[in-house]
């Protein structure tokens, strides 16, 4: 292979395209697109997060400001957590919006993670949103498909693909010649998008919580690079191996549907079709039933929590429960905290891993569609698949936990028990010295470890884009 | 001629993968359709079973303390399911079909959600609805796209030509018979959702099927117009695959996000805080703050005393009421924004059929913002009914037996829908009528 004469070809390519009427319409199309979303992606991030960090910080301070008073309450008064967005979210919205974004953190009870953006949207929402990684999934594989069908195809057609091969140009610098500059092209719209990009990400640098986003932006870069190199070799084939460039049109606006539009919608409705999920309703009803089964705690006659209060005053020397050196009441609402959150927990796992069931069927289908891979891939490290939600959600319930056993615990060590002298109340200065809710994203290497199976199948259907075109070589008909 | 033009299309390719497509998608979604009142049907089935299992175990513990009883009791309101929600899912599955709800405190725990998988909600469910918006229209395209650039292409246009004087009338009618071929299509679905959902063929279905029929017509003038520029197959393949990615992804999409960002809904995350801090901070103050508010809000209960020195049930539940009083405001506000997103958006769609579609169905289904508002609207009088109907029995300290626990059953609220044809048809009739009148007159000059 010739370098001088693959760079020609490729050279040559791109010149054309630029110069056609599709990149026209389409890079007007792209300019107005690529300003709206960065427009409407970085407004969104600002402003939410803005937002959220002001109530967040109203929370903290309003827990801090509560007067003396009996530490059951201040786990009733609880507190919440509110989710931060990620930066590369402004690239990638992916389930931002349809994921909740503050929960309500108090003692007995895990609530639901409220206010997502879907709960307060209109039926639009369905039909998708714009964002600069939706440019890059959908509308940029569509324009390599306009850009590239006719490649090899037309010039076959009008004979020219004779002409070259009989000028003694090799076969592979043909193929490999007319790939690269289809590849170029669109890298052409990938590093205009990663430009604007990379000056949200140097603008947030600053933000500790952050400090990963430059190389989460490296991983996305390159894996958007591999993706169009796929999407470009996937083009040169398919217009190699057809008789009409009319052909490749059709077959690759075909692929193009099914890739993007269809088979994604179809495998998560055949997800969902075959797991099927238990209703909030029926888990919570599960829930308790399970609890009950452990020991009731609305029974005073509850052989459980019977044993435990023998057990303690055996152990305490004691006669009644007035008696022992801590408060009791504390002290059986710590031992029902623990066990009701890890009933709780035990359920919400399970009900995860139907959902993971239910998502895999579309997970595992990156190795028949590139772009699965790289919609999997791209959200995770824009912070805004599933597992981020997740890690949010742990974080917060871990805090919840938390807050409740500490007030459990200053009830035992400081208020008496029920007719014991002593006071009702303790200092509100307990409150300052609980540490507000700190959240920080899913670490780079978590997220690689989640998504091995979209950055495995996007690097084989790397390589069999590169034996495709190695094959194509070979046998590539001039006629 | 037409069985001629019937003959010829049925042995293309094309015609027998559409038929495929549609009728195994279309069925898919129908059974998608079927999964999801299933579904629902067992939530309803659980949340009455919830109801009276847990008034039978929380009265055995607490029988004589009522306040306390029903500091416990939950309340179960249900929409009522309609089947033809399983026609067009939209928003339901993101907003919750039924609420579980104490008498304390309202705004904490009426927006509760319910669980989904966040992979599910975005990738949107596949009902017939989609199917009507989304793959009818690549049909239509797919089969007319070379409606005259293949003859062309191929030769035989000029045979052709030479052996009829209208040309025009010839390629129309080669439309319409693809045309008519996806009608069949789609009334054979619509009649089947009908019969394995069980959908009353009543005002509602009957719009959402003239309105998907109308709908189909427009795509069908976009194509006639297409091919009526008479350019070649490339071409039109294009530039119809161009215009549906622009009608069904990125318009809509374009104004999802306008509304989203113009119309930003920080109330919802301010009530929530509001809500807590009304309420709590009452435990630190005068009961005298409490009670001021509460008997402004329900007078009747002027008489009840309040212990000064210790609690009361009357003291507590008047706090948990000034909770919500605290958030009513920014709770409306809210509310006002959301329903002031869903104006905007229907304002634009009526220039969009795709989003104007997606909207009416949603609507006509009862599974759109409106909807689910109107239902939050029913759940808190619903609460305050309640409210106001135990409020004395807990001052007055009623034995808990004194209620008739067996009426207080999972009660249901069924959707009211009001519609107006000419709201829902006119704007795409329209817009129809105009691109068929440019296509025709393209023709005439063939």
């Amino acid at each position: 292979m010739r370098k001088n004469v693959i760079y020609l070809l490729a050279q040559q390519l791109c010149m054309d395209a630029i110069r056609s009427k599709v990149m026209g319409i389409a890079s007007i199309l792209m300019v107005f697109l690529l300003s709206f979303s960065v427009y409407s992606g970085w407004e969104n991030y600002h402003d939410q997060n803005n937002t959220r960090d002001v109530i967040q910080g109203e929370v903290q301070e309003s827990w801090e400001n509560n007067p003396d008073k009996h530490p059951h309450r201040m786990a009733h008064y609880g507190s919440f957590a509110i989710r931060i967005k990620h930066i590369l979210s402004v690239f990638d919205l992916g389930m931002e919006n349809f994921v909740g974004n503050a929960v309500f953190l108090e003692a007995h009870k895990q609530n639901t993670v409220n206010f997502s953006e879907a709960s307060m949207s209109t039926g639009l929402l369905r039909f998708g949103e714009v964002s600069l990684a939706m440019l890059l999934k959908v509308i940029v594989p569509l324009l390599i498909f306009y850009l590239g069908f006719a490649t090899i195809a037309r010039e076959r057609e009008n004979g020219t693909l004779k002409l070259l091969i009989g000028q003694g140009i090799t076969r592979r610098e043909i193929v490999f010649g007319k790939w690269l500059g289809l590849w170029s092209l669109s890298l052409l719209f990938l590093f205009t998008v990663f430009i604007v990009l990379l000056f949200f990400v140097v603008i947030e640098s600053h933000d500790v919580m952050q400090a990963e986003s430059p190389f989460r932006y490296t991983i996305l870069l390159v894996s958007y690079i591999l993706f169009f190199g796929i999407l470009s070799a996937i083009t040169i084939l398919v217009s190699a191996f057809s008789k009409t460039a009319k052909g490749a049109l059709v077959k690759l606006l075909g692929i193009w549907l099914l890739f993007v539009i269809i088979v994604p919608k179809s495998l998560q409705a055949i997800g969902y079709y075959l797991y099927p999920t238990p209703s909030k309703i029926e888990m919570e009803t599960a829930v308790e039933h399970d609890l009950i089964k452990q020991g009731d705690s609305h029974n005073p006659d509850d052989p459980h929590f019977k044993a435990i209060k023998d057990s303690v005053l055996l152990a305490n020397n004691v006669e009644k429960v007035a008696d022992l050196p801590f408060n009791y009441g504390g002290f059986i609402m710590a031992k029902g905290e623990a066990l009701s959150t890890k009933v709780y927990l035990e359920h919400q796992e399970k009900l995860y891993d139907v959902y993971n069931k239910q998502n895999n069927l579309e997970r595992y289908s990156a190795f028949v569609n590139p772009y699965t891979a790289i919609k999997n891939l791209s959200m995770a490290l824009s912070g805004t698949d599933f597992k981020s939600f997740l890690h949010f959600k742990g974080k917060a319930e871990a805090y919840r936990f938390k807050l409740a056993q500490e007030m459990n615990r200053l009830q035992m060590d400081l208020i008496p028990n029920k007719g014991k002298a002593g006071p009702n109340t303790i200092s509100g200065d307990y409150w300052k010295k609980f540490p507000p809710f700190e959240y920080n994203f899913l670490s780079t290497t978590k997220v690689f470890k989640n998504e091995m199976i979209s950055i495995l199948a996007l690097f084989l259907w790397g390589v069999l884009g590169v034996l495709g075109l190695l094959r194509l070589s070979t046998n590539l008909k001039a006629i | 001629m037409y069985t001629l033009l019937f003959k010829s299309f049925f042995r293309t390719k094309i015609f027998l993968v559409s038929l495929m497509l549609l009728i195994t998608v279309g069925t898919v979604s129908i059974l998608i359709g079927k999964q999801y009142l299933v579904k629902q049907e067992k939530t309803i089935v659980a949340a009455q079973e919830f109801q009276k299992e847990s008034v039978k175990r929380i009265l055995k513990y607490n029988d004589k303390d009522i306040g306390l009883l029903l500091y416990y009791l939950k309340f179960t309101l249900v929409k009522k399911p309609a089947n033809i929600s399983a026609i067009s899912i939209g928003q339901s599955d993101v907003n919750p079909l039924l609420q579980a709800v104490t008498i304390r405190g309202l705004e904490g725990q009426k927006y509760d959600t319910d669980f989904g998988n966040p992979s599910l909600l975005m990738s949107g469910n596949l009902d017939l609805g989609f199917v009507i918006i989304y793959l009818f229209p690549l049909v239509l395209i797919a089969m007319t796209f070379n409606l005259y650039s293949e003859e062309k292409e191929l030769g035989t246009w000029r045979i052709l030509a030479a052996q009829t004087s209208k040309k025009g009338k010839f390629l129309f009618n080669k439309l319409i018979v693809r045309i008519l071929f996806v009608f069949a299509i789609f009334v054979f679905l619509m009649f089947l959702a009908s019969g394995i959902l069980q959908i009353p063929m009543n005002q509602n279905f009957w719009a959402i099927f003239f309105h998907s029929l109308l709908y189909l017509l427009f795509w069908s003038a976009l194509c006639l117009f297409t091919v009526s520029l008479l350019k070649n197959s490339s071409f039109n393949a294009l530039a119809l695959i161009s215009i549906w990615v622009v009608l069904t992804i990125l318009f809509p999409a374009v104004v999802n996000n306008y509304v989203i960002n113009k119309y930003q809904v920080p109330e919802a995350l301010d009530a929530m805080v509001e809500q807590r801090d009304g309420y709590h901070e009452k435990w630190d103050l005068e009961k005298n703050a409490t009670m001021a508010g509460f008997y402004e809000a329900y007078p009747q209960f002027n008489n009840y005393p309040v212990p000064e020195d210790r609690f009361s049930w009357i003291w507590y539940y008047g706090m948990q009421h000034m909770g919500d009083l605290a958030a009513k405001e920014t709770s409306t506000e809210m509310v006002e924004k959301v329903k002031l997103r869903n104006v905007i958006s229907e304002k634009i769609a009526l220039f969009v059929p795709t989003m104007h579609a997606q909207l009416s169905f949603n609507s006509l289904a009862g599974t759109d913002m409106v909807s689910h508002l109107n239902f939050l609207k029913a759940l808190t009088q619903f609460h305050e009914r309640l409210r106001v109907d135990f409020y004395p029995r807990i001052f007055d300290k009623n034995p808990s037996d004194s209620v008739d626990w067996s009426n207080h059953k999972a009660k249901f609220y069924t959707l009211k829908n009001n519609f107006s044809w000419i709201y829902i048809m006119l704007p795409t009739i329209l817009i129809t009528m105009l691109i068929t009148v440019f296509g025709l007159f393209n023709l005439r000059k063939l």
